[in-house]
This record gives structure tokens, sequence and C-alpha cells, in this order.
């Protein structure tokens, strides 16, 4: 039992940390809104510098730990870039997890072959369709059009897209308290810092709880990708309801307790908020995210303690 | 940095982010588990029931236990433990929690109170305390608490005053569980005047419950028999012999107690082990089938954060802020999953005992779950605790 990281993965994240800061950090998402082509340049070349195209997540347990710590420091700076499809690609086409209707894609106009998979594994080729959406929320999201069904199932690689995915997240909220930590600590209200208010120190403290939880089931779920790869569905799925419910209230708290300044994006806390939307609303959000668990569940168990659904690995 | 396939081979031979407690730990979780099928009836929902029969099952179990050498798993060998690791210790707890708490008020005297021996007491003390609690023969309480001094527990003042070799002390506390049926109390006490570090002068006591002086008046509340009561101290008599950890060094102690508690009380178990019997016996009900899902994983998460502080407790590096953060976590879970079940119990919430849903588990479990953002410092506390790691010096 060792729920650390292996130390190799949590270098590679610092070194991801190093070169993104290098970028600029948040600025690097504020200059692709205005140039979206920036994203296929710097973007891509720094990622290109850091090895993630020889990076495989799927290869091994401290590849897909290096590969967690990525997405991890993309997500503090809300990398313009798909890093997860690119980390998951197939035969050079990244992988997008869709819903049954519309294929909308974050990035979509960055590759011109993508495979895009159901959560329940149907995977098709597609290629994009349309222009970006250019608004507040997506502003790099892109519709695809369908290219044919792929015979081989995506189970797997979805599983890894739900779990990277929620790495990239954790990025993103851990950055979102460090930020609320700094504007609380120094801003002064009523002669005093914010953060010297009980209620201001008790959302921070309700924050980090999530952040923490967050981080621990995210190196959980990775574990349980190679432990039980057969039944891993409903861990992923977990950790991705996780992810968008935790999200939900940090991302809340953090930007509240900015004020009026959480709004206007010369603050990193509204960038981050921004661009995260569409991780968190593609191909679905919380609610049906928690219906597709308990199928899940319902079909292939869930490991605890004691048995839950079909079956449990500890019974 | 580029990541290179050749560099990821693990050169420490410890296996790094696996999740599995180990062949031992597993043999120890089937072993308790049998124990527990074939000791503990039916139905049973711990030791502090209105039915004197509990505790006499849970004062069974104890020595049952002490005899198959499980009682003390994880205390070190020196000590008459088997000096298992923290991992078979999480085993023990889990398993206990998980099943109401067949070793009733032991617990403690197990949890921290022999610990604490262990790391503050002398060596007479470690030959006549420890080995009735590894025997599991004897139930402590801990007499912290007092009416003015709650989650400000160092301004507590029960007073022991200087008597020949001894001390006499008076004062009051509340909330004492397991005061009626416990044989031995630790005490703390203030010792000399106030100072203007509350901290200062504190000392912990070693007392018979029997002693003269000492009264226990139960308090009637929504958890049921022996879990709050009040505890008057008139004038008891204390020898020299009875204090743990030297005069005047009670916070230590304290703080050890209550480190151990914070991480020791794994409620996650029993939320998911009532989360399966429920779906097994009732099945989850359509309405509820989302929120059953995240309360799933609301357990795991909190189980995870549970880990974590026993991880850095292994380590020998524990933080405060990390157990702080896994309390939040699991109090606050403990609720959660009985409100889940109670809405699935929907007009049965309000029954009790062995007719009610899951042989009244449910319904014992809610109550209690009450107490648990409450119970061993408040969740404010915690709160208080994780903030000021998080603002560190900039508040």
């Amino acid at each position: 039992m060792n729920p650390d990281l292996p130390s190799e993965a949590a270098e590679y994240g610092a070194g991801a940390a190093r070169a993104f800061a290098s970028l600029g950090g948040l600025d690097a998402a504020r200059r692709a809104e205005v140039d979206p082509a920036e994203r296929g340049r710097s973007v891509a070349r720094a990622l290109e510098a850091l090895g993630a195209d020889q990076l495989d997540p799927r290869a091994d347990p401290d590849a897909a730990a290096a590969a967690g710590e990525l997405c991890r420091a993309a997500g503090r700076v809300m990398l313009p870039y798909p890093v997860v499809p690119l980390l998951l690609r197939t035969g050079g086409a990244p992988l997008a997890v869709v819903g049954e209707g519309r294929l909308r894609v974050d990035h979509g106009d960055l590759f011109d072959e993508w495979r895009v998979a159901t959560v329940d594994g149907r995977a098709q080729a597609a290629k994009p369709a349309s222009s970006r959406l250019a608004t507040k929320l997506g502003p790099f999201v892109v519709d695809l059009s369908p290219g044919g069904p792929q015979a081989e199932p995506a189970h797997r690689d979805v599983a890894f897209h739900l779990t990277l995915s929620a790495w990239l997240v954790l990025g993103v909220i851990e950055r979102a308290v460090e930020l609320a930590v700094e504007h609380v600590s120094g801003r002064v209200q009523f002669g005093q810092a914010l953060s010297s208010f009980q209620a201001v120190q008790f959302q921070l403290a309700d924050a980090a709880v999530g952040v923490e939880g967050l981080r621990e089931l995210c190196r959980f779920t990775l574990w349980r990708l190679f432990a039980d790869p057969e039944r891993c569905q409903p861990d992923a799925l977990a950790v991705r309801l996780h992810a968008l419910e935790t999200a939900r209230t940090v991302l809340r708290t953090t930007q509240q307790l900015h004020g009026a300044a959480g709004l206007c994006d010369e603050y990193d806390i509204s960038i981050l908020c921004r661009h995260v939307q569409p991780c968190l609303r593609l191909p679905f959000g919380s609610e049906r995210t928690a219906l597709e668990l308990a199928g899940a569940v319902e079909r292939m168990g869930f490991d605890s303690l004691f048995p839950h659904g079909a079956r449990s690995a500890v019974g | 940095m580029i990541w290179a396939p050749s560099s990821a081979q693990t050169t420490s031979g410890e296996s790094d982010l696996d999740y599995d407690f180990g062949d031992r730990a597993a043999e120890l979780r089937g072993r308790l588990r049998q124990l527990i099928a074939d000791e503990i009836p039916p139905g049973y929902l711990g030791a502090f029931t209105d039915d004197p029969a509990d505790l006499e099952v849970a004062q069974r179990f104890c020595h049952r236990l002490a005899d198959e050498g499980l009682l003390t798993v994880a205390w070190p060998k020196e000590y008459g433990g088997a000096g298992g690791s923290v991992w078979e210790q999480t085993v023990v707890r889990e398993e206990m929690w998980a099943h109401h708490e067949p070793r009733g008020a032991q617990y403690m005297g197990l949890n921290w109170v022999g610990p604490a021996i262990m790391a503050f007491g002398t060596d007479e003390q470690k030959q006549r305390f420890l080995p009735p609690i590894a025997a599991g023969d004897v139930i402590w309480c801990q007499g912290f608490s007092e009416p003015d001094a709650g989650s400000d527990l160092a301004s507590l003042t029960t007073r022991a005053e200087p008597d020949g070799d001894g001390w006499r002390i008076t004062g009051q506390k509340i909330w004492t569980s397991y005061a009626e049926m416990a044989q031995w109390c630790v005490l703390a006490a203030r010792v000399g005047t106030a100072t203007a570090k509350k901290h200062e002068g504190i000392t912990m006591f070693l007392v018979p419950m029997d002693r003269e002086g000492i009264s226990v008046r139960p308090i009637r509340s929504m958890l049921g028999r022996h879990h709050l009561n009040e505890c008057f101290f008139d004038d008891v008599w204390a020898g020299p012999d009875e204090v743990l950890g030297g005069v005047g060094n009670g916070w230590s102690v304290i703080r050890r107690a209550l480190a151990h508690e914070r991480v020791g009380i794994v409620r996650y178990a029993r939320c998911d082990r009532l989360l399966s019997a429920f779906a097994e016996e009732e099945g989850v009900p359509e309405l509820l089938r989302a929120r059953w899902a995240r309360a799933l994983v609301d357990v795991r998460v909190a189980r995870l954060l549970a880990y974590r502080a026993v991880r850095e407790q292994e380590a020998g590096e524990p933080r405060d802020a990390t157990a702080s953060i896994a309390r939040l976590a699991v109090t606050q879970c403990d609720q959660q999953v009985a409100e889940v079940l109670f809405q699935a119990q929907e007009d049965r919430s309000l029954e009790a005992g062995a007719d009610a849903p899951v042989a009244g588990a449910v319904e014992d479990h809610w109550r209690y779950a009450q107490a648990a953002t409450v119970a061993s410092g408040t969740i404010e506390i915690q709160r208080m605790i994780v903030s000021r790691h998080l603002l560190g010096g900039r508040k």
C-alpha cells in the first residue's frame, strides 16, 4: 500500500509546470483567445519539447502517472491545447469522448482526423466540420462530422480519457484555491485582510478538502485502470463525477472570494473558470454522469470494502 | 525534461501508487470477519444500548480477540502487541467500526490511552495499566470537556490542589462517554494558578472511577445510553504515581490523544457496509440511483483521505491539516450517507429495533451520525486548522 506518486512522474510534472510557466502561464490562454493559431505554434512546441507525443499513459502505471501529472500541470494554466486527446491518440488521431448526438470537441480544429467515442466505448472516425464557437465559455469548441464507425471498441481509452480529464480539473481547482488564498491575503476591507474573517477561512478550508479529495481519487483511479482493467468503467465515471461536482463548488467559492475582480479577465481566476467549461460540459455534465455511474455500478460493481452492485473486488 | 520510458523503472524496489494492502492484511480482514460472524449476534448495534447483554457481548469479544492475538495487532511487540503495520491497524479499525464496534468502549483504551501510556507513562504505569488493556479487561473514559471548556479545551477549570505528596481534584466534566461502565479515567485538571498561557499547568491523572468523591450522571440524548455523561469530582485524591506525562505536561498528552481520535474513527467503513447491506436487503430505489452512486464515491473519497493521513503517520510526518481534512470529509460523508439511507427507507425511517430495515442499523446510524461533526473536535475546529495551514503566516 503506497498512495504516493512515483518520483519520476512527479519530476516530469514539475518539468511540465516550468515549461507552461515559460509560456506565460494563463497568458498563453489569453493569447490563444486573440490568436487561436498560437495554439499550434508555441503551445504545440512546448508539448513536443516535453515529449508528450512519446508518452502513452496506457503503456504502464508509471507512464500513466506521468500523464496525470502533465494534465494537472496543463490544468493549472488551462493550457489551450487538447492535451488529454493528444495523450490518447491512436494512429495519429487524438481521442475525444462525445455524446450520442452532436460530436462537439474542444480544440477540434487542431487536428484533421479524430477518433471519437461514446462513454460506452463505441468509436468512430471524425473530422472538423464547423468553425470555432468563439464564445466566452467555448472559445475553441468545434463540431466534428462522423467519418464512419470503427470496429475496435474504445472502452479502455474512454476510461483513461475520463480519468485524465479529472487530473486536468484537479490542476484547475488546485490553482483556483491558490489564487483565492493570494487574493484574500492581500485584499483589505474593514481595515483588515479578508483572510482574517472566519467566514472566508472556512470557505477556503472546505475548498481545500475538495481539492485533496479529488487528488487522492485521481491517484486511486489511475491504479484501478491497471489493477482491474476489465471493470474500471465505474471507477473512471466516479472520478469524472467527483471532478465535475468538486469543480463546481470550488470554482464558485474561489471566484466569489475574488469579489467583482473574479469576473474580470485581468484576473487569472476568470480565465480558469471560463476556459475549463468545455471540459466540464462535454460530453455531458454531472447529472447524466451520475446516472451513467449508477448503471455501470449495477452492471460491474464498485470496488470497496463491501460488495456493491454486481460484484465487489474485495467482498 | 522529456518523458523517456526507460526512466520509468522504479529503482527503489517499492511499488508506488499501489492501493493493495497486501496478503497479511487481507488475511487479517478475513479472520476478523469470521470472528465477527462467529461471535456477534445478527443485528448487533454496539455495546451502548439499553440491553446489558450487548455490553457482555463486547466484553466477551474483546477477550476472544485478545486470545487470538488480535486485540493489540498494532501495538509494539514490547508491550504485548503483534507489531503490525499501520495498514493492519487500519484494517482492524475498518472492520470493527463497520460492524458497530464490537469491542465496545475498549476501542479507546486500545486506540489512544494505551499508546499515550506507552509514550508518556513511567515504567511502573506501563506495567500496571498496559497488560489489562491488552487482555481486554478494562474500560477507560476520558475526562476532558467541561461545561465551559468544549472546543476551547485549554480553558478547563477542574483543579488539582497539592495535598501531601499527592493531589485533591475538584471539578466537573461533561460529554464523558462510557463513564458509567468505565473502571478508569484519564482526567485533565489544572495545577497551580491560571497563567496567560492557558495550556500551562494542565496535568493528566489516571484515576479509578470507583474512588471516593467521583459521581456520574447520565445525560439523556438521541444517541442512547452511555454515550454522554456528566462526571463530578469532589475532592478526589490522586497519588503522585497517577500523574501521566509529568505535572503541567497534560496538553502534550491531549494533543496526542486528539490526533489519534481524528484518524482512529473510520466512519466511512460503516457507511460502506450499510449502503451494501441496504441495497442487498431492500434494493436501491429508482429515485435514488444517482444519489446512491454519489454516496459510493463520497465514501471512497473519505476512505482515501483517511489513508493519506495514515500514510503520513507511517512515514513519521503526520500533519495536523491532513488529519483535519480527512476528518472533515469522513464526518460529513457519515451524515450524507445517513440521509441517503433515510431517504431510501422513507416512512420506515422512524422505526427502530430488530424489525426495522437492516435490523435497525440505519436508524441507529442516522442518530449517531448527527454527532459525527461534533465528537472528538467539531468540524469548525478542523476548518480552523486547515485554513491556518492554507494561509500560513499571511492571515
